[in-house]
Protein backbone atom coordinates (compact mmCIF):
# COMPACT_ATOMS: atom_id res chain seq x y z
CA UNK A 1 0.00 0.00 0.00
CA UNK A 2 2.66 2.23 1.01
CA UNK A 3 6.30 2.25 0.27
CA UNK A 4 9.23 4.02 1.29
CA UNK A 5 12.44 3.89 -0.86
CA UNK A 6 15.67 4.87 0.70
CA UNK A 7 14.42 7.91 2.18
CA UNK A 8 16.88 10.56 3.20
CA UNK A 9 14.91 13.47 5.46
CA UNK A 10 15.31 16.05 8.49
CA UNK A 11 15.29 19.30 9.14
CA UNK A 12 16.94 22.50 7.95
CA UNK A 13 19.79 20.54 6.05
CA UNK A 14 20.34 18.54 8.95
CA UNK A 15 19.55 14.64 7.73
CA UNK A 16 17.89 12.80 10.49
CA UNK A 17 16.84 9.38 8.43
CA UNK A 18 19.75 7.69 6.61
CA UNK A 19 18.00 5.88 3.74
CA UNK A 20 15.10 4.01 5.05
CA UNK A 21 13.21 1.07 3.47
CA UNK A 22 9.84 0.73 4.77
CA UNK A 23 6.56 -1.05 3.71
CA UNK A 24 3.07 -1.36 4.78
CA UNK A 25 0.40 -3.85 3.37
CA UNK A 26 -3.44 -3.31 3.33
CA UNK A 27 -5.50 -3.49 6.07
CA UNK A 28 -1.90 -4.03 8.33
CA UNK A 29 -0.87 -1.94 11.92
CA UNK A 30 2.58 -1.30 11.59
CA UNK A 31 4.63 -0.29 15.09
CA UNK A 32 7.79 2.10 14.42
CA UNK A 33 9.85 1.92 17.82
CA UNK A 34 12.87 3.35 18.83
CA UNK A 35 14.87 5.25 21.40
CA UNK A 36 14.32 9.41 21.50
CA UNK A 37 15.69 10.83 18.61
CA UNK A 38 16.06 7.86 16.74
CA UNK A 39 13.48 9.64 13.54
CA UNK A 40 10.47 8.00 14.30
CA UNK A 41 8.58 11.14 13.98
CA UNK A 42 10.38 12.24 11.00
CA UNK A 43 9.64 8.91 9.06
CA UNK A 44 5.44 10.06 9.99
CA UNK A 45 6.35 13.21 8.98
CA UNK A 46 8.30 12.53 5.93
CA UNK A 47 5.31 11.06 4.31
CA UNK A 48 3.25 13.52 5.23
CA UNK A 49 5.45 16.40 3.67
CA UNK A 50 6.22 18.12 7.12
CA UNK A 51 10.39 17.89 6.97
CA UNK A 52 12.84 18.47 3.97
CA UNK A 53 13.22 15.10 1.78
CA UNK A 54 16.91 15.13 0.35
CA UNK A 55 16.24 11.80 -1.50
CA UNK A 56 14.15 9.08 -1.70
CA UNK A 57 10.74 8.09 -2.94
CA UNK A 58 7.78 7.47 -0.86
CA UNK A 59 4.97 5.17 -3.15
CA UNK A 60 1.18 5.49 -1.71
CA UNK A 61 -0.55 2.80 -4.07
CA UNK A 62 1.57 2.75 -6.59
CA UNK A 63 1.48 6.42 -7.47
CA UNK A 64 4.65 8.68 -6.11
CA UNK A 65 3.62 11.15 -3.28
CA UNK A 66 6.32 12.55 -2.12
CA UNK A 67 6.44 15.96 -1.13
CA UNK A 68 2.82 16.48 -2.23
CA UNK A 69 0.88 19.38 -0.45
CA UNK A 70 -1.09 18.40 2.48
CA UNK A 71 -4.79 18.44 1.12
CA UNK A 72 -3.72 15.94 -1.99
CA UNK A 73 -2.55 13.40 0.35
CA UNK A 74 -5.62 13.84 2.74
CA UNK A 75 -7.45 13.63 -0.61
CA UNK A 76 -5.27 10.55 -2.01
CA UNK A 77 -6.15 8.61 1.73
CA UNK A 78 -3.44 9.25 4.02
CA UNK A 79 -4.78 10.94 7.49
CA UNK A 80 -1.81 12.08 10.30
CA UNK A 81 -2.31 12.63 13.77
CA UNK A 82 0.22 14.65 15.09
CA UNK A 83 1.85 14.00 18.76
CA UNK A 84 0.60 15.45 22.03
CA UNK A 85 -3.07 15.62 21.52
CA UNK A 86 -3.08 18.37 19.12
CA UNK A 87 -6.27 19.93 18.52
CA UNK A 88 -7.86 23.24 18.57
CA UNK A 89 -8.73 23.89 21.98
CA UNK A 90 -10.53 26.96 21.64
CA UNK A 91 -13.35 25.23 18.76
CA UNK A 92 -15.96 23.01 20.09
CA UNK A 93 -15.53 19.40 19.67
CA UNK A 94 -18.06 19.42 16.66
CA UNK A 95 -15.83 22.11 15.20
CA UNK A 96 -12.53 20.65 15.63
CA UNK A 97 -14.40 17.75 13.05
CA UNK A 98 -15.64 20.28 11.08
CA UNK A 99 -12.06 21.45 10.51
CA UNK A 100 -11.19 17.80 10.12
CA UNK A 101 -13.36 17.86 6.78
CA UNK A 102 -12.27 21.42 5.72
CA UNK A 103 -10.88 20.08 2.21
CA UNK A 104 -14.26 18.06 1.68
CA UNK A 105 -17.30 20.51 -0.12
CA UNK A 106 -20.01 17.81 0.06
CA UNK A 107 -21.58 18.26 3.59
CA UNK A 108 -23.65 14.72 3.20
CA UNK A 109 -20.45 13.02 3.54
CA UNK A 110 -19.32 15.28 6.34
CA UNK A 111 -22.66 14.53 7.97
CA UNK A 112 -22.27 10.95 7.34
CA UNK A 113 -18.68 11.02 8.82
CA UNK A 114 -19.05 12.37 11.61
CA UNK A 115 -21.93 10.47 13.39
CA UNK A 116 -19.33 7.07 12.31
CA UNK A 117 -17.11 8.81 14.22
CA UNK A 118 -19.45 9.65 16.82
CA UNK A 119 -20.16 5.74 17.23
CA UNK A 120 -16.63 4.85 17.27
CA UNK A 121 -16.23 7.90 20.27
CA UNK A 122 -19.46 8.07 21.85
CA UNK A 123 -17.91 10.23 24.80
CA UNK A 124 -17.07 12.94 21.85
CA UNK A 125 -21.04 12.79 20.71
CA UNK A 126 -22.09 13.78 24.26
CA UNK A 127 -19.46 16.63 24.70
CA UNK A 128 -19.63 18.01 20.98
CA UNK A 129 -20.78 21.35 21.69
CA UNK A 130 -18.03 21.81 24.85
CA UNK A 131 -14.71 23.39 23.88
CA UNK A 132 -12.19 20.87 22.98
CA UNK A 133 -9.90 22.52 26.18
CA UNK A 134 -12.37 21.57 28.40
CA UNK A 135 -11.97 17.74 27.35
CA UNK A 136 -9.95 15.24 29.49
CA UNK A 137 -6.73 14.23 28.45
CA UNK A 138 -7.54 11.16 26.89
CA UNK A 139 -10.56 12.45 25.32
CA UNK A 140 -8.56 15.26 23.55
CA UNK A 141 -6.30 12.19 22.22
CA UNK A 142 -9.39 10.51 20.89
CA UNK A 143 -10.81 14.06 19.71
CA UNK A 144 -7.29 14.21 17.68
CA UNK A 145 -7.70 10.38 15.77
CA UNK A 146 -11.34 11.21 15.36
CA UNK A 147 -10.38 14.65 13.49
CA UNK A 148 -8.23 12.14 11.26
CA UNK A 149 -11.01 9.60 11.26
CA UNK A 150 -13.94 11.67 10.06
CA UNK A 151 -11.14 12.50 6.44
CA UNK A 152 -12.23 8.54 5.86
CA UNK A 153 -8.51 7.21 5.42
CA UNK A 154 -7.03 4.13 4.16
CA UNK A 155 -3.80 5.06 6.46
CA UNK A 156 -3.77 6.46 9.22
CA UNK A 157 -0.18 7.73 10.84
CA UNK A 158 -0.37 7.81 14.44
CA UNK A 159 2.61 9.50 16.13
CA UNK A 160 2.66 8.79 19.91
CA UNK A 161 -0.98 8.34 20.95
CA UNK A 162 -0.19 7.42 24.31
CA UNK A 163 1.91 9.98 25.47
CA UNK A 164 1.06 11.65 28.58
CA UNK A 165 -1.27 9.25 28.92
CA UNK A 166 -2.79 6.99 32.56
CA UNK A 167 -1.65 3.31 31.73
CA UNK A 168 -5.70 2.50 31.42
CA UNK A 169 -6.28 5.47 28.48
CA UNK A 170 -3.99 4.14 26.82
CA UNK A 171 -5.24 0.83 26.92
CA UNK A 172 -8.36 2.53 25.89
CA UNK A 173 -6.76 4.13 22.80
CA UNK A 174 -5.06 0.97 21.76
CA UNK A 175 -7.81 -0.82 21.53
CA UNK A 176 -9.73 2.04 19.78
CA UNK A 177 -6.46 1.48 17.20
CA UNK A 178 -7.31 -1.92 16.81
CA UNK A 179 -10.85 -1.52 16.68
CA UNK A 180 -10.19 1.21 13.71
CA UNK A 181 -7.87 -1.51 11.98
CA UNK A 182 -9.75 -3.89 11.74
CA UNK A 183 -12.61 -1.71 9.51
CA UNK A 184 -9.51 -2.11 6.93
CA UNK A 185 -7.40 1.49 7.97
CA UNK A 186 -3.77 0.58 7.36
CA UNK A 187 -2.19 2.23 10.01
CA UNK A 188 1.24 3.40 11.05
CA UNK A 189 2.00 3.68 14.80
CA UNK A 190 5.13 5.36 16.45
CA UNK A 191 5.40 4.56 20.14
CA UNK A 192 7.56 5.45 22.97
CA UNK A 193 5.61 2.80 24.57
CA UNK A 194 7.24 -0.33 22.43
CA UNK A 195 5.98 -3.39 24.10
CA UNK A 196 1.91 -2.13 23.76
CA UNK A 197 2.65 -0.93 20.34
CA UNK A 198 4.44 -4.57 19.12
CA UNK A 199 1.33 -5.98 20.47
CA UNK A 200 -1.31 -4.60 18.83
CA UNK A 201 0.82 -4.64 15.51
CA UNK A 202 1.77 -7.41 12.48
CA UNK A 203 4.76 -6.10 12.08
CA UNK A 204 7.70 -3.79 13.88
CA UNK A 205 10.34 -1.75 12.40
CA UNK A 206 12.76 -0.66 15.01
CA UNK A 207 14.35 2.24 14.27
CA UNK A 208 18.15 3.63 15.56
CA UNK A 209 20.11 6.66 14.46
CA UNK A 210 17.94 7.43 11.59
CA UNK A 211 18.58 3.82 10.05
CA UNK A 212 15.92 0.60 10.45
CA UNK A 213 17.58 -1.45 12.62
CA UNK A 214 15.60 -4.48 13.08
CA UNK A 215 12.08 -5.24 11.32
CA UNK A 216 9.84 -8.20 12.08
CA UNK A 217 6.38 -9.74 14.13
CA UNK A 218 5.79 -9.85 17.76
CA UNK A 219 8.72 -12.32 18.30
CA UNK A 220 11.08 -9.13 17.89
CA UNK A 221 10.41 -8.30 21.49
CA UNK A 222 12.85 -11.35 22.36
CA UNK A 223 15.48 -9.82 20.15
CA UNK A 224 18.87 -9.19 22.35
CA UNK A 225 19.04 -5.72 20.88
CA UNK A 226 15.42 -4.88 21.86
CA UNK A 227 16.18 -6.19 25.28
CA UNK A 228 19.17 -4.11 25.56
CA UNK A 229 17.58 -1.00 24.19
CA UNK A 230 14.33 -0.87 26.39
CA UNK A 231 14.29 -3.74 28.76
CA UNK A 232 17.44 -3.73 30.03
CA UNK A 233 16.88 -3.02 33.12
CA UNK A 234 13.51 -4.77 33.68
CA UNK B 1 -23.45 65.67 32.22
CA UNK B 2 -23.53 62.26 32.95
CA UNK B 3 -25.62 61.39 30.21
CA UNK B 4 -23.59 62.86 27.93
CA UNK B 5 -20.79 61.66 28.89
CA UNK B 6 -21.88 58.42 28.53
CA UNK B 7 -23.27 58.98 25.09
CA UNK B 8 -19.76 60.49 24.39
CA UNK B 9 -17.79 57.56 25.59
CA UNK B 10 -20.20 55.25 23.27
CA UNK B 11 -19.37 57.42 20.25
CA UNK B 12 -15.67 56.92 20.95
CA UNK B 13 -15.76 53.50 22.06
CA UNK B 14 -17.86 52.66 18.78
CA UNK B 15 -15.31 53.67 16.75
CA UNK B 16 -12.59 52.74 18.94
CA UNK B 17 -14.14 49.28 18.43
CA UNK B 18 -14.15 49.07 14.56
CA UNK B 19 -10.63 49.93 14.42
CA UNK B 20 -9.50 47.09 17.54
CA UNK B 21 -11.81 44.39 16.23
CA UNK B 22 -9.80 44.22 12.76
CA UNK B 23 -6.39 44.93 14.64
CA UNK B 24 -7.13 41.74 16.96
CA UNK B 25 -8.52 40.00 14.11
CA UNK B 26 -5.17 39.85 12.41
CA UNK B 27 -3.15 39.99 15.28
CA UNK B 28 -4.92 36.57 16.39
CA UNK B 29 -5.00 34.74 13.07
CA UNK B 30 -1.26 35.69 12.38
CA UNK B 31 0.33 36.65 15.59
CA UNK B 32 1.98 39.89 14.88
CA UNK B 33 1.01 43.33 15.21
CA UNK B 34 0.06 45.23 12.15
CA UNK B 35 0.43 48.65 12.79
CA UNK B 36 -0.02 49.91 9.71
CA UNK B 37 -3.39 48.47 10.50
CA UNK B 38 -4.14 52.39 10.86
CA UNK B 39 -3.02 53.75 7.72
CA UNK B 40 -5.41 51.41 6.17
CA UNK B 41 -8.25 53.36 7.71
CA UNK B 42 -6.66 57.06 7.06
CA UNK B 43 -6.37 55.76 3.00
CA UNK B 44 -9.95 54.72 3.18
CA UNK B 45 -10.75 58.05 4.81
CA UNK B 46 -8.74 59.86 2.25
CA UNK B 47 -9.83 58.14 -0.48
CA UNK B 48 -13.40 58.76 -0.27
CA UNK B 49 -12.26 62.60 0.12
CA UNK B 50 -10.63 61.90 -3.43
CA UNK B 51 -13.83 60.19 -4.84
CA UNK B 52 -16.51 61.97 -3.22
CA UNK B 53 -14.87 65.92 -3.04
CA UNK B 54 -12.83 66.38 -5.21
CA UNK B 55 -14.10 63.34 -8.45
CA UNK B 56 -17.23 64.09 -7.72
CA UNK B 57 -18.88 60.82 -7.52
CA UNK B 58 -22.36 59.58 -5.98
CA UNK B 59 -22.02 59.44 -2.23
CA UNK B 60 -23.26 55.79 -1.79
CA UNK B 61 -21.09 54.76 -4.62
CA UNK B 62 -17.73 56.78 -3.26
CA UNK B 63 -18.52 55.14 0.15
CA UNK B 64 -18.42 50.87 -1.64
CA UNK B 65 -15.62 52.20 -3.50
CA UNK B 66 -13.67 53.46 -0.30
CA UNK B 67 -14.42 50.03 1.43
CA UNK B 68 -13.01 47.98 -1.04
CA UNK B 69 -10.04 49.71 -1.75
CA UNK B 70 -8.91 50.08 1.84
CA UNK B 71 -9.45 46.00 2.00
CA UNK B 72 -7.49 46.32 -1.15
CA UNK B 73 -4.97 47.52 0.93
CA UNK B 74 -4.89 45.43 3.60
CA UNK B 75 -4.50 42.43 1.44
CA UNK B 76 -1.67 43.80 -1.04
CA UNK B 77 0.54 45.32 2.50
CA UNK B 78 0.02 41.10 3.44
CA UNK B 79 0.83 39.73 0.26
CA UNK B 80 3.56 41.87 -1.17
CA UNK B 81 5.12 43.00 2.24
CA UNK B 82 4.52 40.42 5.04
CA UNK B 83 3.97 37.61 2.64
CA UNK B 84 7.59 37.84 1.22
CA UNK B 85 9.21 38.46 4.99
CA UNK B 86 7.35 35.59 6.22
CA UNK B 87 9.26 33.02 2.87
CA UNK B 88 12.23 34.11 4.28
CA UNK B 89 11.51 33.11 7.79
CA UNK B 90 11.23 36.60 9.45
CA UNK B 91 10.21 36.11 12.71
CA UNK B 92 7.20 38.24 14.66
CA UNK B 93 9.64 41.41 15.54
CA UNK B 94 10.70 41.79 11.74
CA UNK B 95 7.12 42.30 10.97
CA UNK B 96 6.19 44.65 13.59
CA UNK B 97 9.06 46.83 12.29
CA UNK B 98 8.01 46.06 9.35
CA UNK B 99 4.47 47.29 9.80
CA UNK B 100 5.54 51.18 11.71
CA UNK B 101 7.41 51.62 8.39
CA UNK B 102 4.65 50.82 6.36
CA UNK B 103 2.75 53.07 8.94
CA UNK B 104 5.34 56.27 8.19
CA UNK B 105 5.58 55.42 4.14
CA UNK B 106 1.89 55.39 4.06
CA UNK B 107 1.25 58.46 6.11
CA UNK B 108 4.18 60.38 4.42
CA UNK B 109 2.58 59.32 0.97
CA UNK B 110 -0.73 60.93 2.44
CA UNK B 111 0.95 64.19 3.49
CA UNK B 112 2.80 64.33 -0.41
CA UNK B 113 -0.69 63.96 -2.39
CA UNK B 114 -3.24 65.75 -0.06
CA UNK B 115 -1.02 68.17 2.27
CA UNK B 116 -1.21 68.25 5.87
CA UNK B 117 -3.69 70.92 6.33
CA UNK B 118 -7.13 69.42 7.52
CA UNK B 119 -9.79 68.15 4.87
CA UNK B 120 -12.94 67.65 5.43
CA UNK B 121 -15.35 65.36 3.06
CA UNK B 122 -18.19 67.68 3.69
CA UNK B 123 -21.33 65.90 2.72
CA UNK B 124 -23.11 65.95 6.27
CA UNK B 125 -24.09 69.64 6.99
CA UNK B 126 -23.25 70.45 10.51
CA UNK B 127 -26.88 68.84 11.68
CA UNK B 128 -27.99 70.46 14.86
CA UNK B 129 -28.20 67.76 17.56
CA UNK B 130 -31.15 65.38 19.04
CA UNK B 131 -31.86 65.90 22.44
CA UNK B 132 -32.17 62.29 24.26
CA UNK B 133 -31.87 62.42 28.01
CA UNK B 134 -30.76 65.35 28.77
CA UNK B 135 -27.78 64.15 26.28
CA UNK B 136 -27.02 65.92 22.66
CA UNK B 137 -26.39 63.74 19.68
CA UNK B 138 -26.56 63.75 16.49
CA UNK B 139 -27.86 61.87 13.49
CA UNK B 140 -24.59 61.01 12.10
CA UNK B 141 -23.29 60.22 15.67
CA UNK B 142 -26.49 57.63 15.69
CA UNK B 143 -25.01 56.49 12.42
CA UNK B 144 -21.87 55.20 13.60
CA UNK B 145 -23.13 53.33 16.80
CA UNK B 146 -25.48 51.81 14.83
CA UNK B 147 -23.27 50.83 11.76
CA UNK B 148 -20.67 49.54 14.55
CA UNK B 149 -23.01 47.26 16.34
CA UNK B 150 -24.44 45.90 13.79
CA UNK B 151 -20.94 45.22 12.09
CA UNK B 152 -19.62 43.55 15.08
CA UNK B 153 -22.46 41.17 15.62
CA UNK B 154 -22.28 40.49 11.34
CA UNK B 155 -18.19 39.49 12.61
CA UNK B 156 -18.86 37.70 15.12
CA UNK B 157 -21.61 35.29 13.49
CA UNK B 158 -19.41 35.53 10.61
CA UNK B 159 -16.72 33.71 13.13
CA UNK B 160 -19.27 31.14 14.56
CA UNK B 161 -20.64 30.09 11.46
CA UNK B 162 -19.01 30.31 8.30
CA UNK B 163 -16.37 28.20 6.85
CA UNK B 164 -13.77 30.75 6.82
CA UNK B 165 -14.49 32.57 9.93
CA UNK B 166 -13.98 28.90 11.70
CA UNK B 167 -11.10 28.20 9.73
CA UNK B 168 -10.03 31.89 11.39
CA UNK B 169 -10.20 30.62 14.27
CA UNK B 170 -8.48 27.35 14.17
CA UNK B 171 -5.35 29.08 12.28
CA UNK B 172 -5.61 31.30 15.53
CA UNK B 173 -5.76 28.74 17.52
CA UNK B 174 -3.57 26.48 16.15
CA UNK B 175 -1.55 26.84 12.69
CA UNK B 176 0.60 23.68 12.77
CA UNK B 177 -2.71 21.29 13.19
CA UNK B 178 -5.07 23.52 10.73
CA UNK B 179 -2.14 23.23 7.89
CA UNK B 180 -1.99 19.17 8.76
CA UNK B 181 -6.05 19.06 8.03
CA UNK B 182 -5.38 20.78 4.74
CA UNK B 183 -6.33 24.63 6.00
CA UNK B 184 -4.01 26.69 3.88
CA UNK B 185 -2.95 29.59 6.73
CA UNK B 186 -1.02 31.76 3.85
CA UNK B 187 -4.80 31.87 2.40
CA UNK B 188 -6.46 32.50 6.20
CA UNK B 189 -4.08 35.08 6.73
CA UNK B 190 -5.10 36.78 3.50
CA UNK B 191 -8.88 36.36 4.52
CA UNK B 192 -7.89 38.10 7.89
CA UNK B 193 -6.52 41.06 6.17
CA UNK B 194 -9.34 41.58 3.64
CA UNK B 195 -12.20 41.27 6.57
CA UNK B 196 -10.14 42.97 9.23
CA UNK B 197 -9.22 45.70 6.55
CA UNK B 198 -12.31 45.91 5.37
CA UNK B 199 -13.72 47.22 9.01
CA UNK B 200 -10.81 49.32 9.44
CA UNK B 201 -12.02 51.12 5.83
CA UNK B 202 -15.55 51.70 7.45
CA UNK B 203 -13.88 52.91 10.67
CA UNK B 204 -11.96 55.43 8.14
CA UNK B 205 -15.57 56.24 6.57
CA UNK B 206 -16.92 56.92 9.83
CA UNK B 207 -13.87 59.24 11.39
CA UNK B 208 -13.98 61.00 7.85
CA UNK B 209 -17.59 62.25 8.67
CA UNK B 210 -17.30 63.07 12.38
CA UNK B 211 -14.05 64.45 12.36
CA UNK B 212 -11.86 65.56 9.70
CA UNK B 213 -8.97 63.86 8.07
CA UNK B 214 -5.42 64.80 8.49
CA UNK B 215 -2.51 62.54 7.55
CA UNK B 216 -1.63 61.50 10.96
CA UNK B 217 -4.95 59.98 11.98
CA UNK B 218 -4.32 56.32 11.09
CA UNK B 219 -1.26 56.33 14.23
CA UNK B 220 -3.57 58.35 15.99
CA UNK B 221 -6.68 55.72 16.02
CA UNK B 222 -4.31 52.69 15.88
CA UNK B 223 -2.66 53.74 19.12
CA UNK B 224 -6.51 53.72 20.71
CA UNK B 225 -7.27 50.37 18.74
CA UNK B 226 -4.35 48.78 19.92
CA UNK B 227 -4.90 50.27 23.45
CA UNK B 228 -8.21 48.75 23.75
CA UNK B 229 -7.27 45.50 22.72
CA UNK B 230 -4.82 45.10 25.04
CA UNK B 231 -7.17 46.44 27.79
CA UNK B 232 -9.47 43.38 26.22
CA UNK B 233 -7.19 40.96 25.53
CA UNK B 234 -5.54 41.34 22.62
CA UNK B 235 -6.23 37.88 20.79
CA UNK B 236 -9.68 37.87 21.47
CA UNK B 237 -12.09 39.74 19.18
CA UNK B 238 -14.98 39.88 21.20
CA UNK B 239 -12.00 40.82 24.15
CA UNK B 240 -10.92 43.93 21.99
CA UNK B 241 -14.34 45.16 21.70
CA UNK B 242 -14.87 45.34 25.15
CA UNK B 243 -11.63 47.09 25.66
CA UNK B 244 -12.40 49.49 23.03
CA UNK B 245 -15.68 50.39 25.12
CA UNK B 246 -13.98 50.71 28.34
CA UNK B 247 -11.54 52.92 26.73
CA UNK B 248 -14.12 55.01 24.93
CA UNK B 249 -16.03 55.68 28.77
CA UNK B 250 -12.70 56.01 30.32
CA UNK B 251 -11.51 58.99 28.42
CA UNK B 252 -14.60 60.78 28.80
CA UNK B 253 -15.23 60.57 31.79
CA UNK B 254 -11.88 61.14 32.60
CA UNK B 255 -12.56 65.43 31.88
CA UNK B 256 -14.82 64.86 34.48
CA UNK B 257 -11.96 64.80 36.52
CA UNK B 258 -8.70 66.56 34.26
CA UNK B 259 -8.98 68.71 31.80
CA UNK B 260 -10.23 67.64 28.14
CA UNK B 261 -7.17 67.88 26.80
CA UNK B 262 -5.74 64.93 28.73
CA UNK B 263 -7.69 62.29 26.31
CA UNK B 264 -5.09 61.17 25.09
CA UNK B 265 -2.83 60.81 28.37
CA UNK B 266 -5.63 58.72 30.23
CA UNK B 267 -5.26 55.91 27.08
CA UNK B 268 -1.51 55.65 27.40
CA UNK B 269 -2.18 55.40 31.34
CA UNK B 270 -4.58 52.97 31.18
CA UNK B 271 -2.51 50.88 28.68
CA UNK B 272 0.52 51.06 30.94
CA UNK B 273 -1.15 49.96 33.75
CA UNK B 274 -2.60 46.78 31.46
CA UNK B 275 1.27 45.88 30.36
CA UNK B 276 2.50 46.09 33.68
CA UNK B 277 -0.13 43.99 35.50
CA UNK B 278 -2.21 42.19 33.33
CA UNK B 279 -0.77 41.79 29.60
CA UNK B 280 -2.89 39.22 28.86
CA UNK B 281 -5.93 41.51 29.02
CA UNK B 282 -9.58 41.16 30.99
CA UNK B 283 -10.19 37.87 28.43
CA UNK B 284 -7.06 36.38 28.47
CA UNK B 285 -6.78 33.58 25.37
CA UNK B 286 -6.92 30.03 26.78
CA UNK B 287 -5.33 28.38 23.27
CA UNK B 288 -1.57 27.65 22.10
CA UNK B 289 -0.33 26.41 25.10
CA UNK B 290 2.92 25.07 24.09
CA UNK B 291 0.98 23.08 21.75
CA UNK B 292 3.28 22.64 18.76
CA UNK B 293 3.75 20.13 16.38
CA UNK B 294 7.84 18.80 17.02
Amino acid sequence: MLKIKNLRSGYNGIEVLHGVDFEIKPAEIVAIIGPNGSGKSTLLKSIFNLCEIYSGAIIFKDKDITKLPTHYLIQEGISYVPQGRQIFSNLTVKENLEMGCFIMDDHEIFKRNVSDVFSKFPVLKERQNDLALHLSGGEQQMLAIARALVQDPELLLLDEPSLGLAPKIMKEIFEKIVEINKEGVSIIIVEQNAKQAVEIAHRTYVLENGSIVLEGGKEILKDERIKNIYFGGE
Amino acid sequence: MFNQLLINGLIAGAIYALVASGFSLIYSVCKFVHFAHGVVIALAGYFLYFLFSIVGLNFGFSIILAIIFASLSGFLINQIVYRQLRKRKAGNTILLIASVALLIFFESLILILFGADVKTIGYIKIAKGIEIFKAIITPLQIVIIAVSIILLVVLFLFMKKTKIGKAMRAVADNKDVAEIVGISSEKIYSWSFIIGSAIAGIAGILVGLEQNLEPTMGTNLIIKGFTAAIIGGISSVPGSILGAFLLGFAENFGIWFLPSGYKDAIAFIILFIFLLFRPQGIIANQSGKGSRVK
